[in-house]
Formats: structure tokens, sequence, C-alpha cells
């Protein structure tokens, strides 16, 4: 150990040991006396003492360092292309790398968040009519308070099982009356997360029992932005529901799962889940569940043992399974937060690797083509006696210097534009919100860098010649061709070429999706509508008399506001965010067992203008009417998709069905056209549409205006005070504002990939270009030969502009192939478009060929203007 | 062998040697180790520097200011404890070997 200190102390002390060391020989030389002054070569031998410290390959890295530094600084053109190029790659990698680091690989920030699942029921056979819709998910199952209740009683393989699920009220703290999204949950799910409290306490068994107060803990951010972070608010008493909820908590700054929050209360405070319909009833599916698996099971025993009771379950209460039986699958929390995002940034991730490996190849030729003018420096070099190995570890550090300042660049760009790929990402998973440049992603980045420094360093140091005799006979060989770097850089172009024209394929499928889905027809027209949401709190506006007298009044308001074309309620504004909600039904006269057991479809409530509103066309029967009240016999209006699923053969006008077993029986009265309401990728789904004078939960409004629509945004907000002023609006926009937020993640990866695959294309036509003007240079001699021998100028120019085309030639067969083969992984994000759309091949193709032209015949025109005199006398 | 170079590796282990008795500067060094060896042995002041800077940072000799018999101040070269050690283990080591050659030598 000794040893290694007194080496550091000699390196720090390294001049006043050199100068004793100096004494000490001119000493020993005096010493020798007259006879003997052939004491060697001082300097040399100074050298050789001093080499014996062991530092010298710190020194000698430290010389090529400042060498290399200067090398670059007295080529600022080749510099700042080459790190611009590095930092732009190395830039988008670390930041699709911090979003991969943050969402896909950190493990969750929860105690052994590996051992969270989450649990899934299915009906065991498909639905009928899901098939059709090719929507698979749509056969998910939720679960029932006594489902759980019995999983708890009965499982060997979780520690805790704790249920969950999100809605909107409306509290009021004496300000202004606020819709928050509360997490409905029991009592020890945060104990299941492995949370403790910020302040105050979490919930625990006496906050669920029936005779409990309501309480209430606040998420951080809520708690931040509305309270301004005051400690002092436990204790507080809020109304939610007309109850009163005294605030015992504040959860800490960790992020929510499964879904961001504003506050959450226990299960016996939320009033759907308190009702008796939902807590006595087994096939009252309406909540999530998570689990905690015990230490040593894993997601299959879990699976095992919950399928034990499930069957146990349905052999004792048969009515509330479908015959085939429920399936209960699970999944672990981390793989479920961010299934969604998974494919989406292992692409982007994959692009920006290829526009890196583009930069690497493009500054590598830049590198090789500077070579040939230092070739002359190196043979000096290696003449004094400069080792073959210093001379590439030279170049090395020379590419490093280069790759690590492009990594540094890179650094800055990314932590500017990682706040865009951030919001982006949280369209998709609330994991987002981890996302930051960590220790992991600084390393990954200068991994990154010392890689690229490698990778496009080693070209050029490696084909340096070892013939110095013919590099110092200056200008000797600039007659003949190189073959040798020739091959190098036409494979490096050929190499950029192909990549590029990848990443464009992957730009191009992703935009032709996106026009088609743009140009879709969703089944309405949305021109000129304001939507916004108007949650009635159900508490004060008990019946249906209350929500119409409501709504009936703010149509009036209005109505009479000019510049308002017409005013509709809907249950749900087409294209807004949001799921079907599913229920059961029967057709009355069609056993259930005859439809492969549950059916299920989604039922919306219209006001009886909302088709013509919307522009949703009557296509048999007849619309909603004034006459359809609430004690005129109930009617149904159902979508084509609907009809056709469920009457195939029949005319479905006055058949009836029942949402409840009987109790109330609708009579369909007319077909509408379909409308894809959860998404313009998805196929319509089945829909009954219920009448809002009989069943008057449409709490979205929609109003035709003449001019902009969100002009009127004021005036709603007038109109719903003036008739009640605790009454909250949201979601104020325009349908087509919702139509193109519904595209927005197709919109953003269409222009990250179109934005690689455009970076990708300029650097390969610069590469291009740089390797057509260097044959062109390298040749001015042979072509000055031919001018002077009476060849034309044009077919010397197609002579080198044939050249640069085999690149492309070569580059784009390479691409195509490869296109073909690696397509496939994007077909997760493409919609109506097969990764092998020959017009989006074609298209590209031509794209690249017309751009590779350019690149090549801008320098490729020198030639042209290229004087046989000068060029014979040229040498 | 006339100038009579030395067997490779066994400088460092003559250097330790010639310290044992008390500390030399690097010129006395070289004296030494030459009358010694009754000049059969020369030491190249090439060969010595280095091989001194070596021991230094292996911690087996130190440096301390002194003064020659020419009146300058020069450093004188002292064996550590370190060196005494290593200066066995060199011995012992150099003797096996040579024992390893006379009988190969002898025998042949």
């Amino acid at each position: 150990m000794g040893e290694f200190f007194r080496r550091i102390y000699f390196f720090l002390n390294q001049r006043k040991l050199d100068r004793e060391l100096a004494q000490d020989m001119a000493v020993h030389r005096e010493m020798l006396g007259d006879d003997r002054k052939d004491f060697g070569n001082p300097t040399l031998l100074a050298e050789q003492s001093h080499e014996a410290l062991g530092w010298g390959w710190l020194e000698r890295l430290v010389q090529d360092l400042r060498y290399g530094f200067r090398i670059l600084v007295k080529n600022p053109g080749f510099t700042l292309i080459a790190m611009l190029a590095l930092g732009l790659g190395i830039g988008a990698n670390t930041a699709l790398f911090s979003v991969v680091y943050g969402v896909l690989i950190k493990p969750l920030p929860y105690t052994q968040g590996s051992q969270l699942v989450v649990l899934k029921q299915t009906a065991a056979a498909p639905m009928k009519g899901m098939q059709h819709n090719g929507m698979a998910s749509m056969n998910n199952v939720a679960f029932s308070a006594l489902d759980i209740t019995d999983y708890r009683k009965q499982t060997r393989a979780f520690s805790l099982l704790e249920e969950y699920h999100s809605m909107g009220f409306i509290l009021l703290d004496g300000q202004e009356p606020t819709r928050v999204t509360t997490g409905v949950v029991s009592a020890h799910f945060f104990d299941m997360l492995g949370i403790k409290p910020l302040y105050g306490r979490l919930f625990n068994d006496g906050d669920e029992t029936k005779e409990s107060d309501a309480v209430l803990v606040l998420s951080y951010p809520y708690w931040k932005n509305h309270y301004g972070g005051d400690p002092s608010i436990i204790g507080r008493h809020f109304r939610m529901n007309d109850r009163v909820h005294t605030v015992i908590g504040v959860l800490p700054p960790v992020p929510q799962y499964p879904r961001e929050n504003d506050v959450y209360m226990t299960t016996v405070a939320c009033p759907f889940r308190s009702s008796p319909m939902m807590a006595e009833h087994r096939d009252h599916r309406m909540v999530e569940l998570f689990g905690r698996l015990k230490p040593g099971e894993t997601v299959e025993s879990g699976t095992s043992d919950l399928g034990v009771i499930v069957s146990r379950l349905e052999k004792t209460y048969p009515e509330s399974y479908p015959p085939q039986g429920l399936n209960v699958s699970m999944e672990s929390l981390r793989t479920r937060l961010t299934e969604d995002v998974r494919p989406m940034l292992l692409i982007l991730l994959a692009t920006g690797g290829l526009v890196l490996l583009i930069a690497c190849a493009n500054v590598a030729n830049l590198a090789l083509a500077r070579m040939m003018r230092r070739e002359q420096e190196l043979a000096v070099r290696a003449a004094l006696g400069a080792s073959r190995g210093r001379l590439v570890r030279q170049l090395l550090t020379e590419s490093t210097l280069l790759s690590v300042g492009g990594g540094l660049l890179g650094l800055v760009l990314a932590s500017q534009c990682l706040a865009l790929l951030v919001t982006f990402v949280s369209r998709f998973t609330t994991r987002a919100a981890e996302v930051n440049i960590s220790l992991p992603v600084l390393l990954f980045t200068l991994t990154l860098s010392l890689l690229t420094g490698l990778i496009f360093g080693a070209a050029p140091a490696f084909s340096q010649r070892t013939n110095l005799v013919n590099s110092l006979k200056e200008g000797n060989n600039s007659a003949t061709i190189k073959t040798d770097g020739n091959r190098i850089r036409n494979l490096l172009a050929v190499g950029q070429v192909a990549i590029s024209f990848i990443l464009l394929i992957g730009a191009g499928l992703m935009i032709r999706s996106f026009v088609k889905l743009q140009q879709l027809d969703a089944g309405y027209n949305g021109d000129h509508i304001l939507a916004a949401n108007i949650p009635l709190n159900f508490s004060k506006y008990k019946t249906n008399q209350d929500n119409l007298f409501f709504f009936d009044s703010l149509k009036q308001k209005l109505q009479a506001t000019p510049g308002v074309l017409g005013v509709a309620f809907d249950s749900g504004a087409p294209l807004a965010p949001g799921s079907p909600m599913n229920q059961d039904f029967q057709v009355e006269g069609q056993p259930n067992t005859d439809r492969d057991g549950m059916q299920q479809t989604s039922f919306e409530v219209a006001s009886s203008n909302a088709f013509r509103l919307l522009g949703i066309p009557v296509l048999s029967g007849r619309n909603f009417t004034d006459q359809d009240k609430d004690q005129a016999p109930p009617v149904a209006i159902v979508n084509r998709t609907f009809a056709r699923h469920y009457f195939p053969n029949e005319d479905p006008l006055n058949k009836r069905i029942t949402p409840d077993k009987g109790k109330t029986m609708l009579t369909i009265v007319g077909v509408v056209g379909d409308v894809k309401q959860f998404g313009l990728d998805k196929d319509p789904v089945d829909t009954v549409y219920l009448s809002m004078a009989q069943f008057s939960m449409a709490y979205t409004v929609l109003i035709k205006t003449a001019g902009d629509p969100l002009n009127y945004a004021s005036q709603l907000r007038k109109a719903v005070f003036s008739i009640d002023k605790d009454q909250p609006i949201t979601d104020v926009k325009t349908l087509d504002e919702l139509r193109g937020d519904s595209l927005a993640a197709t919109r953003i990866t269409s222009i990250l990939l179109a934005l690689f695959a455009a970076l990708a294309l300029i650097i390969a036509a610069t590469g291009l270009s740089g390797v057509t003007a260097l044959l062109v240079s390298q040749r001015t001699r042979e072509i000055g030969i031919r001018l002077a021998l009476g060849a034309q100028r044009g077919e010397v120019l197609a002579m080198v502009v044939k050249q640069s085309m085999r690149v492309i030639l070569i580059g784009l067969g390479v691409g195509i192939v490869v296109a073909l083969l690696v397509s496939r992984v994007m077909s997760k994000l493409l919609f109506d478009t097969p990764p092998t759309d020959p017009a989006t091949l074609a298209g590209v193709a031509l794209v690249l060929l017309c751009v590779a032209l350019v690149a090549s015949y801008v320098p490729a025109r020198r030639v042209t203007r290229v004087n046989p005199l000068i060029a014979l006398r040229a040498e | 062998m006339a100038k009579n170079e030395m067997l490779p590796g066994t400088l460092g282990m003559l250097v330790l040697r010639v310290l044992q008795p008390g500390a030399l500067h690097g010129y006395a060094i070289a004296q030494r180790i030459h009358t010694l060896s009754n000049d059969l042995l020369q030491v190249e002041e090439g060969s010595l520097y280095p091989a001194l800077q070596r021991m230094l940072i292996k911690g087996w000799v130190r440096a301390e200011w002194g003064i020659s018999e020419t009146n300058r101040k020069v450093r004188f070269y002292k064996l550590t404890a370190a060196g005494r050690k290593q200066l066995q283990s060199e011995m012992t080591d150099f003797g096996r070997v040579l024992q390893g050659i006379h009988a190969v030598l002898n025998k042949a």
C-alpha cells in the first residue's frame, strides 16, 4: 500500500525530484573525472530515470490530450460539425434513455415493488360480439366487494389484497367548489404499497367500518397546490357528497399508482361503493384489485391460489358467475404500468441509436478524409520515433476528445428537451414523473461518448498506413487511387444510406398512419361544437327531475345567447378520454346462455337533439322525441354495430332489451350510425343510447356555435353559475380539440420519428457529398488527362455520379432488405398500414434517391470546372 | 565480457548489498561495486539511476541529503527495513539459482 502513496508523492513532487536526480548525476559526472566524460546522453538518462517513476502513461495521455485539443481548435470547421453531429446523436439517446430508465428499468419506488401485482378477471369465453370488435380487453370484468372479501379470507399466497377505484367528487372547502379526482381504496391500500405519511396518518381498519367518520388523505401535489403545503391541514373539515370529511394525512411526494388522484377516501365514504347495491351484490363488479404477494410467492403461484378460490365460489354462487366461469390472472404492477409505452419507447430508442450510428459513420468519414491530409504529419512523427501504438493512441485520444465534447453538448440538449418528452410519455404511464437525468443516465451518456469516440476513431486510426517513405514524399500518390481508404469510406456511405432509409421508412409508416387516422370518418361532425362536463353534485340533485330542471334551465339560458345554434346533452363527448361504461344486458326472448355467457354493451344517454347536432344519421326507426318522458315506456336507440351483432337477421325495431334482468324493459325505437366514441384507432363499440328525458345522467353539454366555439366558454360559465354557484365545470374543449388530443400520441411519435429520420437524411447527405467531393479531388489529375485526351465534360460528370450512384443503390438495397425484416416491430404503432406498405416504401426510396443524387451531384459538378492544363500541372 | 556487464536483474541486489553497511551516494555505489568485484563489474550509470528511482518508489531505499567528498551537496541512499528484507530474499533466491547452475555445469 505504501508504494501507492509513494507513487503519488513522487508524481506530485516530480519537478523537485527531477532536479535532485539531475544534481546527483552532475556530481557523478564530476567525480568520474576527465578520463570518462562519456557518461552518455544526459537528457536520455534523465528521461529513463524519470520513466522509472512509472507515470509515463499519464504524462503521455496529458500530452496527447493537449496535442489533440490543439489540433481540434486548429480545425474549427471539422470540430464543429463533428461535435454537432455527435451532440445531436448522443443528446437524443440520452434523453430517450433517461425516459427508458425512469419508466422501464428503474424498480418501483415502493417497498419490494416486485411483489406487487394487478389482478384481472376475465370471462372464460369471449362474449358474443367481442370477437367481431377485436377488442379482447372488453371481456375484462372488474371485482365486486363480496368477491374481494372472500378472496381475502381464503387466499394463501397474498399478504394483502386491496381494492381501488377512482371517481370524481365535488369538494367544498369554503372557497370555490372543486371537482377532485378521488381514489377510493380499502384500509390497507397504502400499507400494501409501503407508503408512509408525510403528515398525520394514513387509513387503518377503524376508518373502514359502517360507523366510521369519513376521512381523507391528500396527495402531495394537491396539498401543495391548493393549501400551499400547510401542515395544519390535518384535522380540517371539508364537505363532500353532503358529508363532513376530515383530513387525516398527507401523502409523501411519491408517484401515485395506478393513477394520479387529488384525494383518497376509504370505501365506506364513497356513496356508490357503500350503497347496498354495490356492497351486497356479488355481480356488481366495479373495482380494481391489487395485491402484495407473500415473500416467496410468484405470479404463477398467486394465480393458481386465486383460481382455486374462484372455482370454489362459482360452485357456491352459480347465479353470479357466467356459465363458463371467470379466469383470474395477474401481472406485476410494473409491467402493467409500462406495457402501453414499452413498444414505442423501444422503437424510439432504437431509432436514436441508428441516428447515432449514422453520425458516427459520418464523423468517421470526415476523420478519414482529414487523415489523408495529415498523413505527412504522422509520417514525420513516425520517422522521429513515434511508435505505431503511440500514433494510434494519439488519434483515438483526439476522437475521444471530440466525442466527449459531443457528449457534453448532448447532455445539454437532452436536459433541454426532456420536459417535452416527459409530457409526451405521461400520456401513457404515471411513471413519467420519475424521469430525470440521474446517475445511471450520466453513466450511460459517458459510456456512449467513449464508445462513439472509439467507434469512429478506430477507422482512421487503423487505416493509417505504415509505409512511411511513400507518405513522406509529398504528393507522391495522389494520382493513384487509394483503394484501401476508399473502400472503407464507401462502406461507411453505404451504411449511412441504408440506415437513413430504414429510419425514413419508420417515419413514413408512422406519418401514413397518422394521416389515415386524421382523415378517418369518425361517424360524427364535430365542426364548431364546444363540449364541457357539468358533473352535477348527486347529493344535491337527487332525482331525474332535479337534473332535468338544471339542464333545461341551462339550455334555455344558452339558447338565448346570440351565436348559439344548438344545445344538446350527452353522457360523453366523442373522443373525450375515457373508456366505455359497459353493463350487462339481455335481449327479450333471447336466453342469455345462447350468447356464451355474459353479454355487455356500452350505455350512453343522449338528449333528443344530440344526434342531429353531431350529424349522426338515424338509419332506421326514429329519434328520441319529447314524448319519451319519465312516465312513458322507456325507449332505446342502438348503433349499427349493436344491431348487427344482436339482430343479424331481424329488424331490431320494437325489440326489447333489459339492463337489469327485466326490471326495466327498453324498447328499441331507432338505429343510428356508428361513432368512434373511444378512439379513432378503435372500432366502434356496441352502444345503446337512452333518452335523456328518461335517464337524466347526460352530464356533457354540447353547444353548436356560429363563430369560434371557445369564445362561448365564458358564456357557458356564466350560465351555469347563475343557476348554481357551487357547480363546477370541467373539460371545456371543442370537439376538434378532443379529436386532436386523441391523436396526440400518434402525432408526437410521428413527429419524433420524422425528426430523427430527417436528421439521419441530412447527415447521410452530407456524408455522401463528402465522399464524392473527395473522390473528385483525388481524381483531379486523372480527369485532367481524360479531358486532355478529348473526353466530354458530360461524360466525365456521368462517370463520377455513376460511381456515387452505386453507393446509393447498394445502400438502398441493403436498407430495403433490412427494413422488410424489421419493420414488423412497428406494427403495434401503426393504424391500417401494413409494415411493408409498398406505397410508403416506394415514396421513401424516391425521396432518398433524389436527396442522394443532389448530394453527390453538387460536388461532382466540380469536375466540369477542372482545367486540364492546371490539373496536369497540379502535382 | 571484458568490460563485464552484469547478469540481468542482479544490479538491484548488488546496490542493496553495498548499501547494507551504510548510506552512499550514486557515484560511491558504482565505485564500491566496481572495487568489491575486483574491477570485474562496471555499473553503467544509465542503469544505476533508473534502478535507484525504482527502489525509491518501492521503498527499499531512502534518499537523504549529504555532502560528497568533493564538498558537493548530493543525495545519499540509505537502506530501509523493507530494503533489508528484499536484499535477504533476493540473495537467497540468487544463491539457489547459482547452486542450480553450478550443479548443471559440473555434472553435464
